[in-house]
């Protein structure tokens, strides 16, 4: 039992001390079993304060420490940080959140909300009371990465994380590398194009010794835990040798008698089942789509190079940390989403990019020449009624940009952009300017009034009520319509369940917290880069990427992981396996194991989070959560009813 | 001098001390390297420190900058000078390099003071606060502001008039007006520039009547009155302490406005903007808020989900460029502006207006490195010689840029850039190790 904890009561600038009346709070402890001193400050956290504790634990010889302050995802850490400098171990000390769970959530009732708070710090100090010294638990950690997903922010990731010594497995499902950038030519930021970026960065991984690449494979299993991941890959065959003779691979494209939508050109163009995306593929290798295959074996009699006697091959990797770079999907408007898949001449703004990619002197779309391209913006972002209510970022500035490009590349083209604010944050604003110098008409909308089109002859008409110009009912006829569509989570999210990764209100992947830890998950050793994380332009998913192969390598670079005692316990003795706890773990942490001729529950030490969700199922109560005995929870529910 | 110059060497040098250099030095501390940061303030945490909240997620800007600031001050692998200049840097070859960085004399023994704020009681010189941004005044004796790190007491010499008043109540005795200028010769193997940015000067904006009229306030001295170490502990308006019930903000001040030199977005006023507009209707219930506005630039993650929930809060947005503003006797202001739905020009009163001041390079470092250019952008930020595959790369091999100082964004943005340019300076640095 504890003897002089020292209680610290937070006024949190206000945040706290303008519903919660902290000196009450501090007056109602500072009596009570054990309280040796009590204070309170206007920032717990602020240095000044924090010397203040070490100096009281040092001097006044503290053996427990309350802090009332936020929540503890925000500064539990930092608080036992202070308790271990004045020299206690830091499981000495219990954080009491009266902030997110008092003043904010009762900021109507101040008398109320200080009622809670007094009983929320008088839990506190009970459990304080019994806290014990714990060591955390030692790990070995790998001083490999899994990198999966290698387009841009991928590759840059792995090079980042094997320049500063790590081994790298980067693990790609496509047979090709690049992602999304390789189907992009022109850039926006400089003169490179997607296609030379992409290589610049095959090139630089393919220069690093340590990075292992995988193409046409997939992680399907997961165990382990951070320091510690057990990952099997499958690898999908291209059903092509290494040597490929160019002349024999044409013919072999030529007899192959299958024709299926081209999704690299965005299904506007078609290809075989033997395909490469050339010229801005990598590995350059081309490779059998066994999906759509016939296995009618004509290519085989043309091309020596095909090889359907390969096999898919399973492999194990062992890393320490994963690094998840898996991109998105543009958004695929639903049929009838302004006339997208009815009238002929709408498309996506990335087909759009394709057409562009294929036409030279004339801009030709479906045999006629375009002169009139309406552009309208937000398609699948900012949605009214959809799911998607976030601004996808990259398509105000990418779009504006392919306009200028179009109206520089192609003579008679006339753009007109039916947005709804445009966004070119930044400095991207000096290409808005441009287009608009280049006459290019810009034409607005509210989000509850979008456009409407009509069919007339080869034409589509596009109707607008411009706010722009004082809500005039304006009109153009389009030889294109361009939808920019934005940014959408991957369809195929099972790398995402597999590892068990919080998805955002957007269904992009969650960080744990935007500044504090913007490339980490809630599983330890997962850290999120690129657009798997939302929206984001290339540079930005190259900071994301690179901060992310930062927090992977600090992890594992010294080869040993200290990870947090507070787990489950099982009593040997009283457990009698009946599997309830393995059910109920979200972290799939129990094993079945005999012991002395009886089957027991093991906790694994390291993937077990001590969330507790084991310990209400138990039947024979077997089980004990460090650090939160049954006796702590019922010293605090005493604290908090003191009259039941 | 050069003589005089004391020697130090470290594996980084890391130019200011805010939320993008804090992350840059951090992440490098924490795989090894030793890094100097020098602070030209005399408190770490750059502009973030000083903000209210922040958005999307309205977490108290305090309580996410103390904990890293705190965790910067006392790690083993991490220097911090304040109140220092980078005078000069200069490469020797690669992972070589030579900066002389000058450190003025705080006239307090750090270490020694305790913070307990006596001398700021003693002085008996008051000048205007540049930490609440001449909201109120402040001693010549003074802790630059509450959450301070380091929390102790500075001379502001300009203003001193050295009559020894600090000297005599300070307890532990650690005012020494003998301290001088020290400078010194720092070898480092890597640089990394994070310098931040500064604020658009309205003053630039006769129309809009900044500095004539009280009432008209930036969005920085805005940020002040909202923030939990605010200085009147209520939002007021400077003219008359009257609680305001009827603001405006005007965005774009000194943004994509090429009359004033800089044609690009600030990328982040909307959102502030739009973060202090909701807390207004926190603090002051019963206000109006209204915000005039070319583009609402809601781009991030959960940025637009904001914008549409302060809309729903009652927020009115109005699309329109504000012309000029005049002031009644009363101290009211009277908005000119275009309404664009409208198609016509409009007046509107408002009893205090927040002109949304954006952000400009913060110029200077360019020219310390003397030996070889730091290339600038077209808007004078520090250019980024690779932006799309190495953006915290410069025209410096070994000078790595981070946070605003390449360019205006937002606190997650800043921090992933400070976050890249700790990978890449590490990148660089085991190039030598090898």
């Amino acid at each position: 039992m504890k003897k002089k904890i020292g209680v610290y009561i937070c006024h949190c600038g206000g945040n706290i001390s303008d519903y919660v009346d902290v000196e009450r709070v501090r007056k109602s402890v500072e009596g009570d079993e054990g309280v040796f001193l009590a204070k309170t400050t206007m920032f717990a956290c602020a240095d000044s304060n924090q010397k203040q504790m070490v100096e009281d634990i040092k001097d006044q010889g503290l053996d427990g420490v309350v802090v009332a302050s936020c929540s503890p995802k925000l500064h539990l850490l930092t608080f036992r940080a202070v308790t271990e400098r004045g020299g206690l171990n830091k499981y000495n000390y219990v954080h009491a959140n009266i902030r997110e769970q008092v003043s904010w959530a009762h900021s109507d009732d101040k008398e109320g909300a200080t009622e809670k708070a007094i009983k929320i710090v008088k839990a506190a100090v009970a459990k304080v009371r019994h806290a014990e010294s714990l060591d955390p638990i030692e790990v070995k950690s790998t001083k490999a990465v899994a990198v999966i997903g290698a387009g841009v922010a991928g590759m840059r990731a792995a090079i980042e994380l094997a320049e500063a010594g790590s081994d790298v497995y980067l693990i790609e499902r496509e047979f090709f590398v690049g992602g999304r950038v390789s189907q992009w030519d022109d850039l926006t930021l400089t003169e490179e194009s997607g296609k030379e970026l992409v290589t610049r960065l095959y090139d630089s991984v393919m220069g690093q010794k340590n990075v292992t690449l995988f193409t046409g494979a997939e992680v399907v299993e997961n165990s382990g835990s951070v320091g510690n991941f057990e990952l099997k890959v499958k690898v999908t065959p291209r059903h092509f040798k290494l040597q490929c003779n160019g002349n024999e691979l044409q013919k072999a494209i030529d007899v192959c008698p299958v024709e299926v939508p081209d999704e690299f050109n965005f299904n506007i163009t078609t290809r075989k089942a033997i395909f490469h995306n050339f010229p801005s593929e990598y590995p350059q290798l081309p490779a059998i789509d066994i999906k759509n295959c016939t296995r009618c074996g004509e290519c085989e009699k043309v091309c020596s190079a095909v090889d359907f006697s390969q096999k898919t091959e399973y492999l194990n990797l062992k890393v320490g940390s994963i690094l998840l770079a898996t991109g998105f999907d543009p958004y695929e408007p639903p049929k009838g989403e302004f006339g997208y898949g009815e009238i002929d001449n709408v498309v996506t703004f990335p087909q759009f990019k394709r057409i562009i990619h294929y036409c030279d002197d004339k801009l030709i779309y479906r045999g006629k020449e375009i002169k009139n391209i309406a552009y309208i913006y937000c398609v699948g972002s900012r949605q009214v009624d959809g799911p998607n209510k976030y601004c996808s970022r990259y398509c105000c500035t990418s779009n504006i940009h392919a306009a200028i490009t179009v109206k520089k590349k192609y003579k008679g083209i006339h753009n007109f952009h039916f947005n709804r604010g445009i966004r070119t944050y930044g400095k991207a604003e000096v290409w808005y300017d441009e287009s608009s110098r280049l006459g290019d008409i810009y034409l607005q909308s509210f989000e509850h009034d979008p456009p409407v089109f009509e069919k007339q002859g080869d034409k589509t008409i596009v109707k607008i009520k411009d706010v722009l110009t004082s809500d005039r009912e304006l009109e153009v006829a389009a030889d294109l319509v361009v939808l920019v569509t934005g940014m959408v989570p991957r369809k195929d999210n099972s790398i995402g369940n597999l590892l068990k990764i919080p998805r955002g209100r957007d269904n992009f992947f969650n960080e744990i917290h935007m500044k504090l830890r913007p490339v980490e998950t809630v599983i330890d050793g997962v850290t999120i880069a690129g657009a798997s994380q939302g929206p984001k332009n290339i540079s930005e998913s190259m900071n994301s990427a690179l901060s992310a192969a930062t927090k992977s390598f600090s992890l594992i670079n010294s080869g040993e992981l200290q990870l947090e005692p507070t787990v489950a316990k099982v009593n040997e003795e009283t457990c009698e396996w009946c599997g309830k706890c393995d059910e109920a773990c979200p972290y799939s942490a129990f094993e079945k194991i005999k012991v002395n001729e009886k089957f027991i529950a093991k906790v694994n030490a390291a993937v077990c989070k001590g969330c507790g969700m084991c310990l209400p199922v138990c039947p024979t109560n077997a089980l004990q959560l460090i650090g939160l005995s049954d006796e702590d929870v019922e010293s605090m529910i005493d604290a908090l009813i003191p009259n039941y | 001098m050069q003589e005089q110059m004391k020697t130090l060497e470290y594996d980084v040098l890391v130019v200011g001390a805010g939320i993008a250099g804090g992350e840059s030095a951090l992440n490098l501390a924490n795989i090894g390297y030793k890094v100097l940061m020098v602070e030209k303030e005399p408190s770490i945490g750059g502009k973030m420190i000083l903000l209210s909240k922040v958005f999307p997620t309205l977490d108290c800007a305090a309580c996410i900058t103390t904990p890293k600031v705190s965790e910067i001050a006392r790690h083993p692998n991490i220097t911090v000078f304040t109140d220092t200049e980078t005078e000069k840097i200069n490469k020797k070859g690669e992972h070589q390099f030579e900066a002389v960085i000058l450190r003025k004399p705080r006239y307090v023994d750090v270490d020694a003071c305790t913070g307990c704020q006596l001398c700021e009681e003693a002085c008996p010189v008051s000048v205007t606060d540049e930490f609440q941004f001449g909201l109120v005044g402040r001693k010549a004796a003074y802790i630059p502001f509450s959450i301070a790190s380091p929390r102790a007491a500075v001379i502001d010499i300009e203003n001193c008039i050295l009559c020894g008043a600090c000297e005599r109540a300070c307890p532990p005795d650690c005012i020494d007006f003998t301290q001088t200028e020290e400078k010194f010769l720092v070898k480092i193997k890597s640089v990394v520039v994070a310098t931040g940015f500064d604020l658009f000067d309205p003053l630039k904006i006769p129309r809009y009547g900044y500095g004539k009229f009280k009432n008209v306030i930036t969005s920085m001295q805005m940020e002040r009155e909202l923030a939990p170490t605010r200085p009147f502990n209520t939002v007021l308006r400077p003219g008359d302490g009257k609680m305001p019930d009827n603001l405006a903000y005007v965005l774009c001040t000194g943004s994509r406005d090429k009359s004033v030199g800089n044609p690009i977005c600030s990328q982040i006023c909307c959102m502030y903007s739009i973060k202090q507009a909701q807390l207004l209707l926190g603090a002051l219930p019963m206000a109006d808020v209204t915000i005039y506005y070319l583009h609402i630039r809601a781009f991030g993650k959960g940025f637009n989900e904001f914008y549409a929930q302060a809309q729903d809060m009652g927020v009115t947005f109005i699309k329109g460029k504000v012309g000029t503003i005049t002031e009644k006797e009363n101290g009211n202001l009277i908005l000119r502006y275009e309404d664009i739905e409208a198609g016509v020009v409009k007046e509107a009163e408002h009893d205090m207006v927040v002109l949304s001041v954006g952000v400009l390079p913060h110029q200077g470092i360019s020219e310390k490195f003397e030996n070889q250019k730091l290339k600038l952008d077209p808007f004078h930020f520090i250019d980024q010689s690779d932006i799309l595959a190495s953006p915290a790369k410069t025209s410096i091999e070994g000078v790595f840029v981070a946070g605003t100082a390449s360019g205006p964004m937002d606190i997650p943005d800043s921090i992933l850039s400070g976050g890249s340019a700790s990978a890449q300076t590490t990148s660089y640095l085991r190039k030598e190790e090898l």
